[in-house]
């Protein structure tokens, strides 16, 4: 797999979430591109790659990600969504053996869950900051924890749309993505000589 | 050597899992530190990493602009600015009529000492009104309108001009639908003078210059100013006579155009008014009836 491509592709679905992003924008949702970037690139490369390719997104989103903070500066803070892109790597990876990976509609089933659960726990890490650091808000502030949680998942909902003709796309270009297309070979009767 | 040994006994051992572990730990703990440890560098570096990014971003922005176009820049002219714009001249005027009513009111209830004010609920009567003739020779600039009796107008009844410009009075007992309107340029008007940028609430109407305006040549007012109170050109003259009823007060009727020494009167001066509009140019008008309760003779 070339780290290369992953990295241009992450970059360009940010870039797509911050501008293009917004034409899709339905009742306050906007779905996102690069949760189905990274979905993607999971069911297609190697295992061991996984987690190491979600933290990669999650730091990019999470540096792009600010939050306002009472003196009107910006606070980034790294880890919300590293951390949930990882969970959602973690999920979503075994829903490789479970789902035909190479099918869009599988994949943009792979976005929704990735999403959610990468939304839980940027919900948790801010309520533990919350809780215990209480030197910052959250940016839904004053909302609730739960009604961010809801909102990230409608948002889940959204990108998994997206995401079939996203991942159908980015299927076209696979060549270009330098992913590993050897088979395990399993001795069997098959093989066999006669 | 020793540090390039332990360098590659730490990339020898971490791999796998255990790289994804110590990145998800990393993670972890930057997650959880506090802002005042984060806010220096972070900021930096999101900084550096959206340099890439930008122009992705601005290729991204001119494709939505061009599937969406932005809205259009702030038009000053466009209708519901106007619209907007007239709005609030009327609502200034009906905040400037209510303080002159209220002064108008003090003043009355200090008078009868208590006495209770009969101030009658009736609603005002609006009706709209199209002017069917005018004086041709214009030199009475008597107007008439074709609304009478039958639409409850009397003698005195103020026709307004657009939303809140006085035009003039009904001059005499209208018939049953026409009537014939004396207009504001060939009046007597007491006024008073307004800052063309508006006025503090909390400002006393009593400390605005006041005047009385008389019909001049050339399609205007003069009127007397014998204090030294500061007065500007472009300040809007509002009506605040006794005599044309609650309904005409607060409404604008000009803007001062020129101030004059008072040749005869040392240290007077004289102002010079000009209308905002002239009842003869329009086509339509609004004719404002009080109910009989309230009404004043002039």
């Amino acid at each position: 797999m070339r780290w290369s491509i992953y990295i241009l592709a992450c970059l360009i679905a940010v870039a797509a979430d911050a501008s293009i992003g917004g034409i899709l924008k339905l009742g306050g949702v906007q779905p996102r591109f690069l949760p189905a970037v990274v979905v993607f690139a999971l069911f297609a490369a190697p295992r061991i790659h996984a987690v190491r390719l979600a933290l990669l997104a999650g730091v990019l989103c999470d540096l792009l990600s600010p939050v306002v903070r009472v003196d009107g500066s910006q606070l980034i803070v790294i880890g919300p969504w590293t951390l949930g892109f990882a969970l959602g790597a973690l999920a979503a990876v075994p829903l490789r053996s479970l789902l035909h990976h190479r099918n869009p509609i599988s994949g943009g089933f792979a976005v929704m869950v990735f999403s959610m659960l990468a939304s839980v726990v940027f919900v948790t890490i801010w309520m533990i900051r919350l809780l215990v650091l209480r030197d910052e808000l959250p940016s839904w502030w004053p909302g609730t924890g739960a009604g961010e949680v809801w909102q990230q998942s409608k948002v889940a909902l959204a990108s998994a749309v997206v995401a079939v003709p996203t991942i159908w796309f980015l299927d076209k270009t696979r060549t270009v993505w330098g992913f590993s297309t050897a088979k395990r070979v399993v001795p069997g009767a098959a093989r066999e000589p006669a | 050597m020793n540090a390039t040994r332990l360098f590659q006994f730490i990339s020898a051992r971490l791999t796998g899992r255990r790289l994804d572990w110590l990145l998800v730990g990393i993670a972890f703990l930057l997650s959880v530190l506090p802002a005042r440890l984060l806010a220096p560098w972070t900021s930096d570096v999101a900084r550096i990493v959206s340099v890439p990014i930008v122009p992705l971003m601005h290729l991204g922005m001119v494709t939505r602009d061009a599937i969406r176009p932005p809205r259009e820049a702030f038009d000053h002219r466009a209708p519901e600015v106007i619209a907007l714009e007239m709005q609030a001249e009327a609502a200034r005027t009906l905040f400037e009529q209510s303080r002159l009513r209220v002064e108008s009111l003090e003043r009355e209830v200090s008078t009868l000492k208590g006495a209770r004010a009969q101030i009658g609920g009736g609603a005002i009567q609006l009706e709209t009104a199209t002017v069917v003739g005018v004086d041709p020779t214009r030199r009475e600039g008597l107007v008439r309108i074709n609304v009478g009796a039958r639409h409850g107008v009397h003698r005195d009844s103020v026709v307004i001009l657009g939303a809140d410009i006085f035009g003039g009075l009904v001059a005499n007992d209208p018939t049953e639908f026409v009537s014939i309107v004396r207009p504001a340029l060939k009046c007597n008007l007491s006024v008073r003078l307004y800052p063309a940028e508006g006025v503090e609430p909390a400002r006393d109407p009593k400390l605005l210059q006041g005047t009385v305006l008389q019909p001049s040549e050339g399609g205007l007012w003069v009127g007397d100013i014998a204090s030294d109170l500061p007065i500007r050109e472009g300040e809007i003259a509002r009506l605040s006579d006794e005599r044309y009823g609650s309904i005409a007060k607060g409404l604008r009727v000009g803007r001062v155009r020129r101030i004059l020494p008072n040749e005869q009167v040392p240290g007077a001066r004289i102002v010079e008014v000009e209308p905002y509009a002239l009842l003869v140019d329009e086509s339509t008008v609004i004719v404002a009836m009080e109910p009989p309760e309230r009404r004043q003779g002039p």
